[in-house]
């Protein structure tokens, strides 16, 4: 993605009506990241709209495919559990929208380890992110960690990667060791995908 | 809540009274027989009468399978509680509990156990006896060491432990063949080799106990105190694989670190019988001489190696 010539401003009303602009944005060949952040955040939270693909696993958080964008990208719900989050990862070189639907998720970012990553890996910052708020990050901003540090409320948040990509890179924090993972879905357009 | 609650809605099923101020659930509720999910968190409970009298023996007790009391002020696991054999989902995170007593044993049909945001400093082994536990969250509390015992529970498949005082765990944990997910960041692990040599000798129960496990001397249930029935099942096996014994609590530490593939390094505290044992994990500084001492190493490297998955670095 690079700058356009001009950025619109977006309102989406709808969830139906965001995927449409969505589809709209990267039918284009530069798409900007700033329109894109922005269309995801005019968006308010209507769980009727959402509730269909927000399926809890009890035992960790689960991504649920919402459209994937003609291939160019993939929209997708997650659902998080009371304590919940994921590991340290990077985002294979693609953009990552990720904006809350429900509850609040706490962003940890950090440096890439060195080369020889063999000590604790560096933080560079934390924010909670609140209900509708939206947070971009690829990887030249670095890495990062989300959770739910609730013990009490669920999380849902609506996350968008361009382009697509189903394996990335967790990382040890203690030693700033890196690991390939795949990544799967717990459910497509609403029906669930055991694999 | 009002008192007709049972007479008005006798075919209620969950109840949902979450962030609604209430500092006690009264006897209304004990006589509702369909009763199965009961959420009551973000609320003022958790002083003396939290909960209603003779909840155990209501039909409220033997219906209730799912209870959510997170976000209260809970400071004990109420004894109320205990004795509610059906309950299989139990949610007190976010209270302010100092420990879990060892009689949270009494239920048996628990399968999802949630107690992250607390501040208990220590386990119990006592819960290892949950026959069915299959999801723990101990996250965000001060816990400062795992009981080997832990690994008993067969069905686990989700233990959560991250945010907690851990230096170190229990090698038996990697017993554990069903856990899917294991979360341990923010715990203070250590990081260099550590060998604590300090050994108390045995106590008379223990080596009575350790007599009767590996002599296979029979007793039942009924002919012995029922504490000591509970001692004799806690037996944990020496994991030298060429010594048959047992042990209770007195046992030789020594931290040893597991090796993950060159990925992770977790460091694995062995408990063995006596000084006389040596590990099985040999460091890699020995060679192993005999074809048994290289078996057992494979064996805790296979088990390390599907371990590697879980983690939740």
């Amino acid at each position: 993605m690079e700058q356009p010539v001009q950025t619109e401003t977006w309102k989406a009303e709808s969830l139906e009506e965001l995927v449409r602009i969505l589809h709209r944005i990267f039918a284009e060949d530069k798409v900007s990241v700033e329109e894109v952040q922005a269309l995801m955040e005019s968006y308010e939270s209507n769980p009727e709209e959402w509730l269909q693909y927000a399926k809890f696993d009890q035992y960790r958080y689960t991504r649920n495919l919402v459209d994937n964008g003609n291939g160019k990208f993939n929209l997708m719900i997650l659902c998080w559990g009371e304590g919940h989050g994921s590991s340290i990862h990077d985002h294979t070189d693609s953009h990552c929208f990720m904006k809350i639907l429900q509850g609040n998720l706490k962003e940890t970012l950090f440096e890439w380890p060195e080369k020889k990553g063999n000590g604790e890996m560096t933080k560079k910052s934390e924010r909670v992110l609140r209900e509708n708020q939206c947070a971009y990050i690829n990887d030249s901003i670095g890495l990062h960690r989300v959770e739910n540090i609730s013990h009490t409320e669920t999380a849902v948040s609506l996350h968008l990667y361009s382009p697509p990509f189903d394996s990335c890179n967790t990382f040890d924090q203690r030693t700033g060791h890196k690991h390939k993972v795949k990544m799967t879905f717990y459910s497509q357009f609403g029906e669930r995908t055991p694999c | 809540l009002p008192a007709g609650l049972s007479q008005w809605f006798p075919a209620l099923e969950v109840l949902d009274v979450s962030g609604t101020g209430l500092a006690e659930l009264g006897t209304e509720l004990l006589a509702l027989p369909r009763l199965h999910t009961l959420l009551a968190k973000n609320n003022r409970l958790g002083g003396p009468g939290s909960l209603p009298k003779g909840l155990e023996q209501a039909p409220l007790g033997r219906s209730l399978r799912v209870l959510n009391l997170s976000g209260n002020r809970f400071p004990e696991v109420p004894p109320a509680l205990l004795g509610l054999r059906g309950l299989q989902s139990l949610s007190l995170g976010g209270n302010r509990l100092h420990g879990i007593p060892p009689d949270i044993q009494e239920l048996r049909s628990l399968e999802f156990l949630h107690l992250g945001g607390n501040f208990i400093t220590s386990i119990p082994p006592e819960l290892a006896n949950l026959p069915s536990l299959s999801y723990l969250v101990l996250c965000d509390n001060k816990i400062q060491s795992i009981p080997p015992q832990l690994a008993q529970l067969h069905s686990l498949r989700s233990l959560s432990l991250h945010n907690n005082l851990l230096t170190y765990l229990p090698r038996e944990i990697l017993n554990l063949v069903h856990l899917e997910e294991l979360s341990l960041r923010g715990n203070p692990l250590v990081v260099r080799f550590v060998r604590d040599l300090t050994y108390n000798p045995p106590s008379l129960q223990e080596l009575a106990g350790r007599t009767i496990k590996t002599r296979n001397v029979p007793y039942a249930p009924s002919e012995l105190p029922e504490n000591l029935v509970r001692y004799l099942s806690l037996a944990s096996n020496c994991p030298n694989p060429k010594c048959g014994g047992v042990y209770f609590d007195s046992c030789v530490r020594q931290i040893k670190f597991v090796d993950f593939c060159g990925k992770y390094r977790l460091p694995l505290m062995h408990y063995l019988c006596s000084p006389e044992c040596s590990s099985p994990c040999s460091s890699a500084s020995q060679s192993s001489t005999s074809q048994s001492e290289s078996d057992s190493e494979d064996e805790a490297s296979v088990a390390a190696r599907r371990m590697q998955k879980v983690l939740l670095g």
